[in-house]
C-alpha cells in the first residue's frame, strides 16, 4: 500500500518525501479536527454527569 | 584441451523478484494494521492533550465574556441576583490548594458543549451561595480536565466561587472515615474551624429521609467524598440522597456538589465531592477572602 502510493508520487525523492509529508499531516489534521471530534462522543469514558 | 575452469562471472545481483500475489496481498493487511494502531494512538493524544488546547482557548473565551458581562453598570433592582443562560458562563471558580492559577469559568448546563468549555452547572440545582445543592460537572480527562485532580482534595479545603457581586466560600465535607472522630471545636485545624458534619451514623437509618425529621437526619449519608453508580442521580438533590426532600420542607444547608468520571479514563463510576459554605463575601467591600492564602 505505502510502497503503491510512493511510487504513484511525481518527481524526484526530494520532491516525493515533500508531498508525502504533506499527506501525512493531511491525514493527520483530517482525523484530528474532524473524525476524532465526530467519534469522541459516541464513546462511552468520558460520562462525568449522573443521571436519575 | 582447455580445461581450466573460466572464472566464475562475476555474480549479478539477482533481479528484483516480482512479489507474488499472495504476498502483495498478506503486506498489505499488515500495513492496514499497523496503520489502524497509529491511528488509535493518535486517539489517544487526542483525547489527552489535543483537547486540552481546544478547551483552553474556549475557556480563554468564556473567561473574557463573563468579565465584559461583569463591567456592565450592576442593575441596582437585581444587583444580587444571578443570571444564567444556556451555554453561557456565569461564575467562576477556585481552588487555593491546587494553586493560584487554579481558576475555571462555570457554564450553565451539563451537555457535552458547556463541558467542553469548562465545569458545568447542572440546571435546576440551586445556584451559588443560595441554600440546596449548588452541583457542577466537569471532565477528569481532556478538554481542560478542570476535575482531574478532586479526588485529592482534602476535608475542609476552600472551594470558593465569584459570581458577579459576591464571593462564596465552600468547604469540603468531613469524610466518611473522620466523621466519628471529628474533634471539638477548639481542637481542629484552623481551615476547619467552620466545618461541621452533616453526618450522623448514630441516628436510625430507615427514617432519614421523613420530611419532619429536620436536618440532622436528612443529611445522615452526606460526606465530603464518594463514589457512586452514574445512575444515582439523587447526590445531586438539594439533600443528596434524600429525592424527596424539598426546600419547602425547612431550611437546608448550602452545599456544593462536584460531581466527575471514576476511575480515571472510564464511565464505570462516578465521583462526587459535596462541600458546604461557609462564608459570603459581597464584593462592594472590596476584598478577597482571606481563604485564597491557604495553599496546601
Amino acid at each position: 500500500m505505502y510502497g503503491w502510493i510512493w511510487r504513484q508520487l511525481p518527481g524526484p525523492t526530494a520532491v516525493k518525501v515533500l508531498e508525502a509529508t504533506v499527506l501525512v499531516l493531511g491525514v493527520i489534521a483530517l482525523l484530528m479536527f474532524v473524525v476524532f471530534p465526530w467519534v469522541e462522543p459516541k464513546l462511552p469514558f468520558n460520562n462525568v454527569t449522573t443521571t436519575p | 584441451m582447455d580445461t581450466a575452469v573460466s572464472p566464475a562471472a562475476p555474480e549479478q545481483p539477482p533481479p528484483p523478484e516480482r512479489d507474488s500475489r499472495g504476498r502483495t496481498v498478506v503486506r498489505t493487511i499488515g500495513e492496514v494494521l499497523i496503520t489502524l494502531g497509529l491511528v488509535v494512538l493518535l486517539f489517544v493524544v487526542y483525547e489527552v492533550y489535543v483537547t486540552d488546547w481546544f478547551s483552553a482557548g474556549k475557556q480563554r473565551d468564556a473567561n473574557a465574556a463573563l468579565e465584559e458581562r461583569w463591567k456592565a453598570p450592576p442593575d441596582p433592582e437585581r444587583s444580587r441576583r444571578i443570571e444564567v443562560t444556556d451555554g453561557e458562563a456565569f461564575a467562576r471558580m477556585y481552588v487555593p490548594s491546587f494553586g493560584a492559577d487554579y481558576q475555571f469559568a462555570i457554564l450553565e448546563g451539563t451537555d457535552d458543549k458547556s463541558l467542553e468549555i469548562g465545569p458545568g452547572h447542572y440546571k435546576g440545582t440551586a445556584l451559588p451561595g443560595l441554600p440546596g445543592n449548588f452541583a457542577i460537572a466537569g471532565h477528569r480527562v481532556g478538554k481542560g480536565a478542570p476535575f482531574n485532580d478532586i479526588d485529592l482534595l482534602n476535608s475542609c479545603d476552600a472551594i470558593i466561587v465569584e459570581t458577579h457581586a459576591s464571593w462564596f466560600v465552600y468547604r469540603v465535607l468531613p469524610k466518611a472515615d473522620e466523621v466519628a472522630g471529628w474533634p471539638a471545636k477548639d481542637q481542629r485545624r484552623p481551615k476547619c474551624r467552620d466545618v461541621e458534619p452533616l453526618w450522623d451514623r448514630s441516628l436510625a437509618n430507615n427514617k432519614r429521609c421523613d420530611p419532619v425529621l429536620g436536618q440532622k437526619y436528612w443529611y445522615r449519608d452526606t460526606v465530603g467524598q464518594e463514589i457512586v453508580r452514574p445512575e444515582d442521580g439523587s447526590v445531586i438533590s438539594p439533600v443528596p440522597h434524600c429525592p424527596s426532600v424539598q426546600p419547602s420542607f425547612g431550611p437546608l444547608a448550602s452545599l456544593l456538589t462536584l460531581t466527575t468520571c471514576h476511575p480515571r479514563f472510564s464511565d464505570r463510576q462516578r465521583l462526587i465531592v459535596h462541600a458546604v459554605m461557609t462564608s459570603e463575601i459581597p464584593k462592594s467591600m472590596g476584598i478577597r477572602p482571606p481563604e485564597f492564602t491557604e495553599t496546601s
